[in-house]
This record gives structure tokens, C-alpha cells and sequence, in this order.
């Protein structure tokens, strides 16, 4: 008797043991918006297994098996001819081979942009700088984007065929990483969308 | 002395089995001196034999999404399927100077509750029944499977409204 209870016990430590990680390490995706104007907070959290399945409800969008076609079609209607996904994955190829970089650097009137390879991310700075009126009162205040991607998203999401952008890849990728993926402030509103394990906003360090 | 206990033994073993089967409750409650308090008792079982019996007394047609929705429907159950395996939690919260809106997933049941400053409103969708309440691949809705469905929502508060002294709340039990 004494023995089949503590086989029982046994049996259902095993079990909790068992069950408790992958409760713990459901990786979740949330949105932070926050607008002072209107005084408005909108919090969503949502495990990645359902943004996987939204992600596929959107056939427009993603044609088959989870991968993106560009519009060709629509580059053709409009007789543009935009950066082909396969000329971007050369290009990305190549630019793994250089290690940390300043990719790209825009210094313009209305805003600077900057993308960087930094270790295992890609860092995008977006400042828009306040516009002003013909008085030189201010419209719109600055505005800031930070954006953080993983090298390793970037290697799944291209890692299709031909124009094919892989969001499948993509999207296990993205359940491994936890910390910000994009920050978002102006003088007005802040957008945050970060990952983490838990399914409430306790938020996470920042930047990571 | 057998005789009053039959007339009155038998419509309340009738009752008794109804109610063991299941009753949808619809109160209504108006506020105010005058107001009204409605009580619909629905047995489950009658909600249950109309959707069984629909598909024979209803057109065809009539039990079809159209087309434009059913091409997504397999769509949406991915959604609802992924959303019944997620964990629980506080899936949305959008608060704003008047109104308050939350969406919880709490077990197999999304909880929408909305709380304005008159109004409060909690709306409790089981999950198994919305999927239940999704047409098939044809676009056909399946209402055998949704009245098989019905019976697993029992002793669950549907819908619950408070508008100032009003109040109208819709349970299984």
C-alpha cells in the first residue's frame, strides 16, 4: 500500500515536472500603446501560437505554407521595380560575412535614419525631427522608432525561395527571442511590442 | 391519497427531468419603482431539438454562411483552436477616460468585459461552442453538433448587462 502511494506520488511529481517548463516557456507577444492625449492605454498579450494562427488567416497575405509572395504583380501594374527578396537575401548574405556594421545612415531635414548590425541585431534609429509652422510653432513633436531584430529572424524570414519571405521560420525564431522587438515615442503616444513568458505586462527590462 | 400524489409526482418528475437536462434563464430586471423583473426559462433540451430538427424545417440556404465567409472559416477555427490550447491570461485591456475593455481567457472560456460609466457588460464566450457554432468546410452550419454542444456550457452566466438600474442576464443552468 505504502509502496503504490508513494509510486502515486512519484508518478505525479513526474508529471508536474514535466508539464511546468512548458507552461513556463510559452513565449508571449505583447503590445504596449499608450496615447496622453486621450488619455487611452491598450495592452494586448497574446501567446505566439495565436499570432501564428492569426498570422495564417490572413491569405491575402501569406499564399501557401507560410511564406510571403511578393507582389510582382503589383510591381508590374505600376511599372515599378523595387529590391527583389532574392537580390535582399545576396545582399544579406553578404553583409553577414562583414560582422558589425552601420548599414545604412539617412540624414535628412525632416529625420535621420540609421541601421545597424550590432552582434546579433539589427538596430533601426528612426528620429523625426518637431515640424514647425510658417510662425515656427511646433506641429508635431520629435518623434523616436527603435527597432530591434534579431539576425537570426532576418536568417529565417529569408530563408524561402525565389520571392518567397518565410514566415513559419520566422515565427519559430521569434518564439525564442524574449526582450523588445520595437519602441515607438513621440510627444504624444509610446508603442512598445516586446516578448516575454508571462501573460500579464510586468514590463521587461528594458532593451532586452 | 395515490391519486394526488400521481397529478402531482408526475409534472414534477417532468419538471425535474427538464431541468436535469439543462434550462437557458433569461432575467430581465428593469430598474425603477414600475420596472419589470422577466424570467424565460428555455429547457435546453426544446433549444436542442430545434437545432436538430433545423436543417429539416429550414431551407437549405438558410443554414449557409456565404461563400465570401466560409472560404475563411478553416481560418477562424485555426484561430479558436490555437486560442483554446493558449494559456490563460489578460489577452487585451484598453482603458480610456469612460470605458474600460478586457478580453481574459480564463480555462476554456474568453471573457469579454466592458465597463463604461453606466453600463457594465460581461459577455462569457466557451470556446467549445463557438468552434462548435462554425460551419463546416461546405459552409453548411452544423446544428446537430451545436445542440450536442449546448449541453457543455451548462451552469455557465452567458451574458450579464447592467445598464443604470437596469439589468438582463442570460445563464445556463
Amino acid at each position: 500500500m505504502r509502496k503504490s502511494i508513494q509510486a502515486g506520488i512519484g508518478l505525479l511529481a513526474l508529471v508536474a515536472a514535466s508539464a511546468a517548463p512548458v507552461a513556463a516557456q510559452t513565449p508571449w507577444l505583447h503590445v504596449r500603446v499608450e496615447e496622453a492625449k486621450d488619455a487611452s492605454k491598450v495592452s494586448v498579450n497574446l501567446p505566439l501560437t495565436v499570432v501564428e494562427a492569426v498570422l495564417r488567416a490572413t491569405p491575402d497575405l501569406i499564399e501557401s505554407h507560410g511564406r510571403i509572395h511578393f507582389d510582382r504583380e503589383f510591381d508590374r501594374a505600376h511599372g515599378r521595380h523595387g529590391l527583389k527578396l532574392a537580390d535582399l537575401r545576396r545582399a544579406w548574405k553578404e553583409l553577414a560575412a562583414v560582422g558589425d556594421a552601420e548599414l545604412v545612415t539617412v540624414e535628412s531635414d525632416d529625420e535621420n535614419v540609421k541601421v545597424v548590425r550590432k552582434g546579433d541585431l539589427v538596430q533601426v534609429f528612426v528620429d523625426h525631427k518637431p515640424r514647425t509652422d510658417k510662425e515656427g510653432k511646433v506641429k508635431k513633436g520629435a518623434e523616436q522608432v527603435r527597432v530591434e531584430i534579431p539576425v537570426s529572424l532576418v536568417d529565417a524570414l529569408l530563408s524561402g525561395e525565389g520571392e518567397e519571405a518565410n514566415i513559419e521560420a520566422a515565427i519559430v525564431e521569434l518564439k525564442k527571442r524574449r526582450g523588445d522587438i520595437v519602441r515607438v515615442q513621440d510627444d504624444d503616444s509610446h508603442v512598445r511590442v516586446w516578448i516575454d513568458e508571462q501573460n500579464t505586462q510586468t514590463p521587461a527590462p528594458a532593451g532586452k | 391519497m395515490v391519486k394526488l400524489a400521481i397529478l402531482l409526482g408526475v409534472p414534477i418528475a417532468m419538471l425535474a427531468t427538464v431541468a436535469s437536462l439543462g434550462v437557458v434563464v433569461v432575467d430581465v430586471r428593469e430598474g425603477g419603482p414600475d420596472g419589470n423583473h422577466i424570467v424565460v426559462p428555455v429547457p435546453l433540451v426544446f433549444a436542442q431539438a430545434a437545432l436538430a430538427i433545423a436543417p429539416m424545417a429550414a431551407p437549405v440556404d438558410k443554414l449557409r454562411v456565404p461563400h465570401e465567409a466560409a472560404e475563411h472559416m478553416g481560418l477562424a477555427r485555426e484561430v479558436l483552436e490555437a486560442l483554446a490550447a493558449a494559456p490563460d491570461g489578460e489577452f487585451v485591456r484598453v482603458e480610456e477616460r469612460d470605458q474600460q475593455v478586457v478580453i481574459t481567457k480564463e480555462g476554456r472560456t474568453l471573457k469579454v468585459h466592458v465597463t463604461g460609466k453606466r453600463e457594465n457588460v460581461t459577455v462569457n464566450v466557451p470556446l467549445h461552442l463557438a468552434l462548435q457554432a462554425l460551419p463546416g468546410p461546405d459552409g453548411r452550419i452544423r446544428t446537430a453538433a451545436l445542440a450536442g454542444a449546448l449541453s457543455s456550457v451548462r451552469f455557465t452566466d452567458l451574458v450579464d448587462v447592467r445598464d443604470g438600474n437596469d439589468h438582463v442576464r442570460v445563464w445556463v443552468w
